[in-house]
């Protein structure tokens, strides 16, 4: 038994010098944050149905997030509609053709200076980040992390006067803001 | 010990496959780190099984011990309707059993005896995220005294808390057994949960020895808060307290008879814990955790006031570089023993506090990327009972296609003495003297004559020190899934009782007896002891194995199939007897079937057949069936049925134990009333 014990000690100190390739570590998070978004899709109504009949459209300026939700939500659909992942620059014209929004962390800063620069409301168009103050700033939903696991916070006042409402199954997941 | 976090396997293999939001809520953002962090169940190299929090709301089960009973390959032998012996891989009786239990890594285990108090584990089941079950050597991740398995029930983030919840039931063996619960938002930053129990149960119908008594009392208090203040910091408090009033009924020696006599007595236990756990994600690679845990446990009764206080701090660190994955923590425990002399009990070494301290590391390295996985690992950890102890462990992780596992492990595996191994000395049953003599006198007064007895704690016991092989297999198809592991454990430095009755001490008293002398020869009988000593010379293997095959053919319809074999054998030396179990071989037959229909009702029903000689019972089968009815959103009403075709049987009926007596136990059938709001 010693002799067992002691070549453990000998391999595990030995093997610890030793590294390889490299994970994506990343990924995990937004693959996460893909599959909220597409129970989002599924459990909110949007009031103007005339909105992109034909697909559901979920963009974000952020390429790695985009990536990612492409392979996650793969052959998806939301009420028989395939979802369609867009990789997206903040022009009107382009933002008002998504029914869903992500805006990651790395892209807040630039959401919101073209948001003032052009007096941007959302309409028919669900705000989703992941970044303190995007509630505050006309956001409809936030991602936070608590002890590992990815939970949200949402508020259904501005989600109802951007032409949205979202399903109890959803908010009672969620933490529900006043405002 | 902290942080396990192993999803159930349902999300193992393609784990986003089906994007249910509440699938995705259970899940954790990083995949880094190996088995003390997030891992998939499918992937993890050890016989691991999840008991999930559907389930155990479906089963009916009012207490985690009657949850316990769904997990296979674990036996789960009731005492009484208070008392209860459970052990993975090895046989338990109700102060031991060599699994190491814990409430969010908060360990329970006393080191007074080693095993935990089940009848006083009060967490409220619907508060429960999961309960993780390792079957086997849990040692070197999560401390020592975790040879025979790691069961570490997990607790919600109050969070996915929030609201009014409330239950009530009453049935043939309980008056009411009712909870309350509510959570809320603390602002932004967090959320909280308070929540209450009480319980009021009825004793048993039959006793092997005395009317049963095993009534209960109980009542708890606790609450948990949680708080993330971003996404880098977050952490929970939480505590419990909880009052118990149990009836049991015991044996111990309190006279000049020397025997074992029996009593009906009650017990009065209060099990207070508070921990607090501050979790750090250093980046997306790494994180920390601090976690700061009390514990105390009182006992009073008649013959025994006793009172346990434990004290510890974990740290721990996970990361992951390039393909490298590292763990590593520190603990340190202080616990404080108080086990007043009594008539039956004094302790010779005076142990009143007792200090561990020590860390573990452990790496899992990928041989070949998404394939070969190669993990390393050893815990050091110092005790004042047998100073240094080290339990190293390998494994091998085989993933020849995505939805197939193969793995290996070779580790070992520590168990502590117990102070009564080490430090106690015990009145137990006395030994009649036409038992310890050759011959016999003839004389009923001396030949039935019973010679005082003492079962004496002995420091130079040393740590029981297991090794063990084992081998499983995982397969992952479209609606079924196989779970198989084998081990084959070698224990050595066990410990047993060695039975020297020092035979010349009873010269004088024969010498008076052949000289005629018959009450002086009495009296001088009444001055022998035979002593009992506590030695660690024994070898024990135990070996066997798990099968599980899980069903999954549509959304509203899972059963589950198990099957567990295990052999235990004793190599003991001469003049000694086993102190714990007995050779003996275990069998084990489970299915489950959870079955949904017309949205609001739910079946859940568990056959367990029991087939054992470990516990001197006869065989017996099992059902248990829970119809769930959900009335409305908010309202629920279940029927429970518990040990349904066993009527009266015993699961426990070693009569030779100082202390315990166990009863029969009952069919029972329960009703509940949920509310949720």
């Amino acid at each position: 038994m010693h002799k067992i014990t002691q070549l453990l000690h000998v391999l595990l100190f030995s093997f610890l010098l030793l590294t390889s390739q490299s994970a994506a570590a990343a990924e995990q998070e937004y693959a996460l944050k893909a599959g909220f978004l597409y129970n989002f899709a599924r459990y909110g109504e949007w009031h103007d149905s005339a909105l992109s009949p034909d697909k559901f459209v979920i963009c974000s300026p952020d390429a790695s997030f985009t990536e990612t939700a492409k392979s996650v939500l793969n052959q998806r659909s939301v009420n028989k509609r395939p979802i369609t992942i867009r990789h997206i620059q903040f022009e009107l014209e382009q933002v008002n053709r998504c029914q869903l929004l992500f805006i990651s962390s790395a892209s807040l800063s630039d959401w919101l200076s073209w948001q003032k620069q052009q007096d941007y409301i959302a309409e028919n168009t669900m705000v989703v980040g992941e970044s303190k103050g995007l509630i505050e700033a006309g956001g409809h939903i936030r991602f936070f992390i608590a002890s590992g696991k990815v939970r949200f916070e949402v508020s259904p006042q501005q989600l109802q006067q951007s032409g949205i409402t979202m399903s109890s199954k959803v908010l009672r997941l969620g933490r529900v803001l006043e405002r | 010990m902290p942080l396990v976090i192993l999803s159930p396997m349902t999300y193992a293999a393609g784990s986003l496959d089906d994007l249910d939001l509440e699938s995705l809520m259970a899940m954790d953002i990083q995949v880094t780190s190996a088995m003390k962090r997030s891992q998939s169940a499918f992937d993890t190299a050890t016989s691991i099984y999840v008991l999930s929090k559907e389930r155990i709301t479906h089963s009916g089960a009012t207490s985690i011990p009657e949850a316990l009973k769904m997990v296979p390959g674990l036996v789960v032998r009731q005492l009484d309707n208070n008392q209860w012996a459970i052990s993975a891989r090895g046989v338990a009786s109700r102060f031991s059993s060599k699994m190491l239990v814990m409430i969010d890594g908060q360990s329970l285990y006393t080191p007074q005896f080693s095993a935990v108090y089940w009848e006083t584990l009060n967490v409220p089941l619907y508060d429960i995220e999961r309960i993780e079950v390792i079957r086997g050597q849990g040692g070197q991740l999560w401390s020592s005294n975790a040879n025979n398995g790691v069961i570490n029930i997990i607790t919600k983030n109050s969070l996915d808390t929030r609201g009014l919840y409330a239950d009530a039931a009453s049935g043939s063996q309980v008056n009411i057994d009712a909870n309350i619960r509510y959570g809320n938002d603390i602002s932004d930053i967090g959320s909280y949960r308070v929540y209450g129990h009480v319980k009021d149960g009825d004793a048993s119908e039959k006793g092997l020895v005395l009317e049963p008594n095993d009534v209960t009392q109980q009542y708890s208090f606790g609450g948990r808060m949680d708080f993330s203040t971003s996404d880098h910091w977050s952490g929970f408090v939480q505590g419990d307290i909880t009052e118990s009033k149990l009836g049991q009924n015991y044996r111990g020696v309190i006279d000049d008879t020397n025997r074992n006599i029996t009593f009906t007595d009650k017990l009065e236990r209060t099990d207070s814990r508070v921990m607090a756990r501050l979790e750090n994600r250093m980046s997306d690679s790494a994180n920390q955790m601090l976690q700061v845990s009390w514990l105390n446990q009182s006992g009073s009764q008649t013959y025994l006031q006793e009172e346990f206080e434990s004290f510890d701090v974990d740290y721990q660190m996970n990361f992951i570089y390039q393909a490298l994955q590292l763990d590593w923590g520190l603990n340190y425990r202080y616990s404080t023993i108080s086990f007043e002399d009594s008539l039956f009990l004094h302790s010779d070494k005076e142990f009143d506090n007792l200090q561990q301290y020590g860390g573990f590391i452990q790496a899992q390295f990928a041989l070949i990327p998404e394939e070969l996985d190669l993990v390393l690992g050893t815990r050091a950890e110092h005790n004042d009972l047998t100073d240094w102890e080290y339990q190293p462990l390998a494994r091998l992780l085989w993933k020849p296609q995505e939805n197939q596992v193969l793995w290996s492990a070779v580790s070992q595996s520590v168990r502590i003495p117990s102070l009564i191994e080490f430090n106690d000395n015990y009145a137990i049953n006395g030994q009649k003297v036409s038992e310890v003599l050759p011959f016999s006198t003839g004389i009923e007064a001396i030949d039935e004559y019973h010679i005082k007895t003492y079962l004496n704690g002995n420091d130079d016991v040393e740590a029981e020190t297991s090794l063990s092989y084992e081998l499983g297999y995982r397969l992952s198809q479209q609606s079924w899934n196989l779970d198989v592991s084998l081990y084959h454990t070698e224990a050595e430095d066990v410990a047993v009782i060695d039975i020297n009755p020092n035979v010349e001490q009873f010269y004088p008293a024969l010498a008076l007896f052949q000289s005629g002398q018959l009450q002086q020869a009495l009296q001088a009988l009444t001055q022998t002891t035979i002593q009992f000593d506590i030695v660690s010379t024994a070898d024990l293997t135990t070996q066997g194995g798990d099968i599980v095959l899980s069903w999954v053919p549509a959304d509203m319809f899972n059963a589950e199939l198990g099957y567990s074999y295990n052999t235990f054998e004793y190599d003991l030396p001469e003049n000694t007897f086993p102190a714990i179990g007995r050779d003996s071989t275990t069998r084990q037959i489970f299915a489950k079937a959870d079955v949904h229909l017309f949205d609001s009702h739910n079946i859940f029903a568990t056959v367990r057949v029991e087939n054992s000689d470990a516990y001197l019972t006869e065989n017996y089968t099992l059902l248990d069936l829970t119809w769930n009815w959900a009335v409305s959103q908010h309202w629920g009403v279940s029927v429970t049925g518990k040990n349904l075709f066993a009527g009266s049987h015993l699961e426990y009926a070693n009569r030779q134990e100082t202390y315990t007596i166990p009863n029969y136990i009952d069919e029972s059938v329960l009703f509940k009333v949920t509310a949720n709001f």
